[in-house]
């Protein structure tokens, strides 16, 4: 073991060459000097900074300096590195860091060769030097040597097309396309498998995985509440852009700026989902300045990270200690991101604004039904305007007297032009047989804890009549009553007008005020109850313009419906019933549920001057359709288009939405955040990229550069990170460690790359093939390096454990999607549908429920039935708080922030679940079923095991091994057949017809075996 | 893939785990491992060994039990008593003590904010004579145990990121837990448990239940070994634990052997160490098959030891139940365990709700300090009693003498320590007459981390794992004094 650390660092630095700064001095400086002798000037002790040369060899007053160069016994640096004298003892002893002998050594060298520093390798652009030899590009940039290390050979077929099919598409090849390969002797049939893999769907699906978790996706908020957020078309564009092989600068670019790129169309816009990912909260008494500025750093990290490998976090609290990357730059790059125009508070809602319509409905049919319907209905009101006789109360003479009126604002839906929300699941509006009071809907809404539907924008204001009184209809539940239900107003801006009804558990508004008005106890179950409220207890007067309204319930269910106000009110000044007050109460809005000819009259208002012909189309627009005084006469056309509008509102929400980026109309001011504090703000800063990286191309025109900017800039041949980057992480993929190991840090603290030549190489052919991904991925699988048998001598593993050398073939557990979706392919229980809502397949109990808010409409999970538990673990519904046992266990990410490298490690829960998990069981019953089906004996029984899981056939002392268990297994079950009975019915798959009950469940637990195999935990 | 050392180390742990352990595994892991594993010395930190060079100094305890108390238990209800507030009730909070201080959004538009005296009655208690309100008459009687430090400081004023903060020492969700931290430095004393295990009880009906977040006990960026394990009061305790209907030990046990045989011949093709880790830890599944139960059994305790714990012990995620748990598995060499307990948000009706949180906790926790000490394992082990920050001196929504809620406080809470390494019947801290502000040594609950870890035998800040570029450790960037005048 000694030996074998000895030779590691023999090979990262041979004694005999010349001392390399970037390779061997730097990393040594940074780890021990730079904290107090770095960059960041306001950690700097003695005012002396050893990262640049320039500070190294400058002399202090005295006339000594850190560094002479080709004279160390003159160097201080030197020194101070070898006294005794703990006061001056570099580095100091509380620093509790040292520098061995070795590294001693390799200092002195370097002073006295000069002393040189180089420019960090990862900021200078990426230069491609000439292929260094024939054959394959990779392998001849890796050259022969391997640091002293034999080469294996190529692996044998099977275990190449168990590697690259895994690899390329994340599951096992079929049998057939095994036999197919291990059949086809010409030449180039391991490259015909390659392009064949490249061209399937689960392609993308399986470099979607990665990018996912760069890009921190899941299927909740990620705090407090933690509900559910509807952006899984941004998962599925993801999949969709590596299988159509997008040029990845513009994949790039879209997710950063796809909202200011029109020609992108509605991909574009879905792909800056990317941005909208990160975690927010809805947690009340959050102070929103504090989350917009978050949201803002974290989108800033994560865009650093994901294309710049740059771990910029450090930069939101101070100058970067080791990097060159200073706060100045992470707030210039904050800059690009702090205008989101999404809500500090997500409001706990399925759709957090701005979102948009992911694809057009199938409404076609429906809706040329619907013009026709509405067609025949205005035709019919035009004929019935003249019965309706209408006069506008504001000219009669003498003028009308004061009449009671009632305003209804709640009947079949939300009022006309609202946007209506819901906190819990969405709004319900349903018909009869479940409770409706009046119309042909009611508004139901249930759930655990807190719910409610509301609107604050869009509809007409409601104004409140002289003395008036609200009035709503509410039908409790009886099988499942509240505890409360409440009534709110929306006015200026705010809810500040509240009613309570029942047990007054929610903390909203002030008790005892208009804020938090309790109106009496709960009212009777299951029956229609009418509930009233005088406005003024509510703290509303008579002409207040009341903008939105809310039902709430805690816990339980409850029907509400016909909500209005009853009051006096002055028919002359009623937009209801006068055409001329109408007018007035509609002048300077965009009516957009009124005719399109007619907005513009509607908009400039009654003091602008139009024609005759044009106010009299507003005029019967406004009798036929808005008045309220005719709707007697004309209410059967108006329930026409009533019910047409609720039908169309049905089937646009069932249309999926997903959260897109975009930025306020004026962008907000960006400042460098003392200490990271979101409330002290310090120097104002513009959107600018970090000093130390080529400038981006000024916009044209002197115009304030935006996220196409910084976009472009990314993916500029003269940013010397994107590329290598990006390059990195496919070959990580591919190889299990990328070239560069720490492949989420490229700046001064990472690590060097192993082979730097090959890594630009890689970068710069990329870019001159236009960003072709499945080009690059091509070459990397076809090289000889990948293709290798990964098994080697103990020695080689003791010696380059890592496979850094890359001696061997890869060989990596598998991770943890790969080895679900294994086991459901080997099951034959795999159900390849794409795309869509996340599933929930099986979860032990009490994963979500300990640990959920008690209001969060993710409390409960309940399982999915029938195909949907059988899906790619891809498509697993991630609540970010408690993600899925089964995915976390092995290492997946929870999704809260950006991940670009999981760990890969080895637990005895691991070993719990391939054990027993119910989805390994069910999936070991299914092997086991067609092996049995597929050969009479044992011996061919095992070899379909073998070959359906490991592609290759068993050796006779395996297949003996196996047979011992089969038949201790099968004494065992002929001994107690009613365990093999619930063996075998374990699951919801049904177990295969007409097969004995004790040979499968025998046989099951050999299949468990096959599937807990080690070689079936990786590919090998 | 793993660094050099690490492996080197899995190589010690397999080497070690192989000597040790061998008598319980079946015939065929046996002969397998004994052909690849050369006999080691046997310690008993065989599967989870400590970090070579850990602890730092000799450490005073072994293990850590903490009690969470999860949405901010009100200090003014229970620790810091302020007679002087009576007085003051129902009058505005002075502006000389608020000094404008951030308050959350849910109160920060109330019109003022009137003092709300503790309605409950203060004893002193113990030869210490320590203020404790009546809410808590068990953990009196075990107040000479305890250093109480009624200064601790956060930066959060939120659940979510307060929650993050205790916990991993940093508010941004990505930094690793606690227990993650120890079992990462100092491994366990057993090989048939895990290393860090989580509790999590259930809480009374009616009370603000918030959020739990797996980063709580997450291993962030140190290996995944290290995350929490939580044994769970319904279902399997120990997910995946039990084997599927119809297979049985023996059945279980024939597999493992087929297993590891044919894992030992793909150990001779491929070399990989890794195998060998994987045969251990199929191994090490199996044991937890049987320990697990066992540990969860409590048939063997005394009459005596149940009766402690009080009527509710027996019944699976009771509070009770999980603090005799606790004891249970650092007896069997667990290096921690949290028990993370739910509904201490008293916004509104606090004196009704912290009866019932205090009702639910109070006598397992005092219990369980008395159970370790009469056992003599108390000055193995350190006890910690805490939430994530405190409530606020003036009420929230309607206020009475008998009723009152309480808003976040994060500028000073009370948090309690008991056992290896602790003074018992010491204060640490002050605060205001109106417990606003500490007036005197102000502790940053980074400082309650380092304190632990110094228990421990760990210097926090040379504990320390190299991620972005930083050497990152549980206690942060700024300095986190260990606070010594609650040490023995």
């Amino acid at each position: 073991m000694r030996r074998g650390i000895l030779l590691i660092l023999a090979f990262a630095a041979p004694v005999a060459a010349e001392v390399k700064y970037n390779r061997d001095i730097r990393p040594l400086l940074a780890d021990r000097c730079f904290a107090c002798h770095g960059f960041d000037p306001g950690k700097r002790k003695g005012d002396l900074r050893l990262d640049t040369r320039d500070g190294a060899i400058l002399k202090n007053g005295e006339g000594r300096a850190a560094v002479v160069p080709g004279d160390e016994e003159a160097s201080e640096l030197w020194k101070r590195l070898v006294t005794k004298d703990e006061d001056d003892m570099m580095p100091p002893p509380e620093s509790h860091k040292t520098v061995n002998e070795a590294e001693k050594a390799l200092l002195k060298r370097w002073i006295e060769e000069g002393a040189e520093y180089e420019a960090h390798w990862a900021f200078t652009p990426p230069v491609a030097v000439g292929v260094p030899g024939g054959g394959h590009p990779v392998d001849a940039f890796l050259g022969a040597g391997f640091g002293g290390l034999k080469a294996s050979g190529e692996a044998d077929r099977a275990t190449l097309i168990r590697r690259v099919t895994m690899a390329l598409t994340g599951l096992p090849p079929s049998v057939a396309e095994s036999e197919a390969f291990l059949a086809d002797g010409a030449e180039g049939a391991y490259e015909r498998v390659v392009d064949r893999l490249l061209g399937s769907v689960h392609y993308g699906e399986e470099m979607a995985r990665p990018w996912l978790d760069a890009a921190r996706y899941g299927d909740t908020h990620g705090m407090h509440l933690d509900n559910e957020r509807q952006m899984w078309a941004y998962r599925d564009w993801v999949v969709r852009a590596f299988n159509e092989n997008l040029p990845f600068d513009r994949f790039s670019e879209w997710q950063i700026a796809g909202d200011l790129m029109p020609e992108g169309g509605a991909d574009a816009l879905i792909a800056t989902g990317f941005n909208r990912c990160n975690v927010t909260t809805g947690e009340g008494g959050s102070i929103d300045a504090e989350l917009i500025f978050r949201y803002a750093v974290d989108r800033t990290a994560t865009m650093a990270q994901t294309w710049l490998g740059l771990t910029a976090g450090c930069a939101v609290c101070h100058d970067h200690k080791y990097d060159p990357i200073t706060q100045k730059d992470f707030y210039s790059l904050y800059a690009f991101f702090v205008s989101n125009a999404d809500p500090a508070m997500d409001g706990n809602t399925l759709l957090t604004e701005p979102v948009v319509k992911v694809r057009a409905g199938d409404s076609g049919r429906r809706e040329e039904e619907w013009r026709a319907k509405e067609m025949k209905a205005r035709e019919e009101l035009a004929a019935l305007e003249v019965k309706a006789g209408y006069l506008d109360p504001a000219d009669a003479d003498p003028r009308p007297e004061p009449v009671t009126v009632e305003r209804v604002w709640f009947e079949d839906g939300f009022p006309e032009g609202s946007n209506p929300g819901a906190v819990g699941h969405p709004v319900q509006l349903v018909k009869a047989p479940e409770p409706v009071f009046s119309g042909a809907v009611s508004l139901k809404r249930g759930g655990a804890g807190l719910a409610q539907d509301y609107y604050e924008s869009g509809g007409n204001p409601l104004v409140v009549p002289e003395g008036a009184e609200m009035f709503l209809m509410v039908y409790l539940d009886p099988a499942d009553p509240p505890e409360e239900v409440m009534v709110q107003f929306h006015s200026g801006g705010t809810w500040q007008h509240r009613a309570v009804w029942g047990a007054d558990l929610i903390e909203f508004g002030k008790k005892g005020t208009t804020e938090r008005y309790v109106a009496g106890p709960l009212p009777e179950v299951g029956k229609w109850v009418r509930l009233n409220v005088p406005a003024a207890k509510m703290g509303m007067a008579a002409g207040l313009a009341v903008t939105g309204y809310a039902f709430t319930v805690n816990g339980g269910t409850v029907w509400f419906d016909h909500l209005g106000f009853a009051g006096k009110t002055d028919p002359a000044n009623d937009p209801g019933v006068s055409f001329a007050a109408w007018r007035r109460s509609v002048a300077g809005k965009d009516l957009m549920e009124a005719p399109e000819g007619l907005r513009q009259v509607i908009k400039d208002g009654p003091d602008k001057a139009a024609e005759a012909e044009l106010i009299g189309r507003l005029r019967s627009y406004y009798v036929q359709e808005v008045c309220a005084g005719t709707a007697a006469v004309l209410a059967g056309p108006r329930g026409v288009l009533a019910e047409v509008k609720r039908e169309r509102a049905e089937a646009d929400a069932q249309q999926p939405s997903t959260f897109v980026f975009r930025d306020l109309p004026t962008p907000r001011d960006a400042f460098v955040m003392v200490r990271g504090q979101y409330d002290k703000p310090g120097e104002k800063v513009g959107p600018a990229t970090p000093g130390v990286l080529p400038a981006m191309t000024p916009p044209e025109g002197g115009r304030r550069p935006d996220r196409r900017d910084l976009a472009r800039w990314i993916t500029d041949r003269r940013n010397p990170l994107t590329a290598r980057v990006i390059v990195n992480r496919f070959w990580q993929q591919m190889f299990g460690t990328g070239l560069v190991e720490t492949s989420h840090d490229f700046g001064t603290q990472g690590s060097q790359p192993t082979h730097p030549e090959l890594l630009d190489w890689l970068a710069v052919w990329w870019q001159d093939r236009k960003w072709d991904t499945k080009q690059l991925v091509r070459l990397l699988v076809t090289s000889g390096a990948f293709r290798r048998d990964s098994a080697a001598p103990a020695a080689a593993w003791v010696e380059d454990p890592a496979n850094r050398r890359l001696a061997r073939g890869p060989r990596l557990r598998l991770d943890a999607e790969q080895l679900r979706d294994q086991a459901l392919f080997a099951g034959g229980l795999l159900v390849r549908e794409m795309g869509g809502k996340g599933v929930k397949p099986y979860q032990p109990p009490n994963i979500w429920e300990p640990v959920a808010y008690t209001g969060s409409n993710t409390r409960f999970y309940e399982a999915d039935k029938g195909s949907a538990l059988y899906r790619r673990s891809l498509y697993t519904f991630i609540k970010r708080t408690a993600p899925a046992p089964y995915m976390v266990n092995f290492d997946a990410p929870s999704r809260e922030q950006a991940c670009t490298r999981r760990e890969r490690s080895n637990t005895p829960l691991q070993a719990l679940q391939l054990m027993n998990d119910v989805q390994h069981v069910e999936a070991a019953r299914g092997l086991a079923g067609d092996v049995m089906r597929a050969a009479a004996d044992k011996a061919g029984r095992i070899a379909g095991l073998y070959r359906r899981v490991l592609v290759r056939e068993p050796r006779a002392d395996e297949t003996a091994v196996l047979e011992r268990l089969l038949d201790g297994e099968l004494a065992r079950y002929r001994a107690a057949p009613e365990a093999a009975q619930k063996a075998v019915t374990f699951g919801a798959s049904v177990p295969p017809a007409g097969v004995d009950a004790v040979e499968l469940a025998a046989w099951t637990l050999v299949a468990g075996t096959v599937l807990n195999l080690d070689e079936a935990i990786n590919r090998n | 893939m793993e660094s050099p050392l690490l492996q080197h180390e899995l190589l010690q742990t397999r080497r070690q785990f192989f000597g040790t352990t061998g008598l319980r595994m079946g015939g065929a892991a046996l002969a397998f491992l004994k052909a690849a594993g050369e006999a080691g010395a046997a310690g008993p930190s065989a599967v989870h060994p400590a970090l070579p060079g850990l602890p730092h100094h000799r450490p005073r305890a072994k293990a850590v039990i903490y009690f969470h108390m999860n949405g901010g238990p009100s200090q003014l209800d229970t620790w810091d008593y302020k007679p002087g507030l009576q007085e003051y009730f129902d009058k505005d909070l002075p502006e000389s003590i608020r000094k404008g201080q951030r308050l959350t959004t849910m109160t920060s538009g109330q019109g003022r904010f009137p003092v709300a005296p503790s309605k409950f009655e203060f004893k002193q208690h113990g030869q210490c004579g320590r203020w404790v309100s009546s809410l808590l008459p068990h953990t009196a009687k075990i107040v000479d145990e305890i250093a109480l430090v009624k200064s601790v400081h956060t930066n959060a004023i939120n659940h979510d990121p307060a929650c993050t903060f205790v916990m991993t020492g940093s508010e941004v969700p990505g930094k690793a837990s606690m227990g993650s931290w120890l079992s990462y430095g100092l491994g366990a004393e057993t090989s048939d448990l895990p290393s860090f295990v989580c509790l999590m009880p259930r809480f009374p009906e009616g009370s603000n239940g918030q959020a739990l977040f797996s980063r709580m006990w997450g291993p962030g960026f140190l290996p995944g070994k290290h995350a929490g394990v939580v044994l769970r009061s319904a279902g399997d305790a120990v997910l995946y634990l039990d084997n599927p209907p119809g297979v049985d030990g023996s059945s279980r046990r024939a597999m493992l052997d087929a297993l590891a045989a044919l894992n030992g011949k793909s150990f001779e093709r491929f070399a990989d160490p890794d195998i060998q880790t994987r045969i251990a830890q199929y191994e090490m599944a199996y044991r937890l098959q049987s320990s697990v139960p066992e540990l969860t059994d409590f048939g063997k305790e005394p009459q005596s030891v149940l009766d402690l714990y009080g009527p509710e012990v027996k019944q699976p995620g009771s509070f009770a139940g999980s603090a005799l748990l606790a004891r249970r598995l650092v007896e069997r060499g667990v290096r921690v365990v949290q028990i993370m307990h739910r509904g201490w948000d008293s916004h509104g009706d606090l004196p009704g709700q912290m009866g019932n949180q205090c009702k639910d906790t109070d006598q397992g926790c005092a219990a369980l300090v008395q159970d370790l000490k009469q056992r003599g394992m108390l000055d193995d082990v350190v006890v910690v009693w805490g939430g994530e920050f405190g409530r606020t001196v003036y009420s929230q929504g309607t206020l009475t003498r008998e009723n009152y809620g309480r808003d976040h406080h994060p500028r000073n809470f009370c948090m309690w320590l008991a056992g290896g390494g602790i003074k018992g019947g010491v204060v640490h801290g002050e605060t205001d007459d109106f417990s606003y502000s500490p007036v005197a040594d102000p502790v940053h609950i980074n400082q309650i981390n380092a304190t632990i870890l110094a228990c421990l035998g760990i210097d926090h800040e040379r504990f320390t794992f190299k991620f972005q570029g930083l050497d990152q450790r549980l206690t942060g960037v700024e300095p986190a004094p260990v606070i010594k005048s609650i040490l023995a």
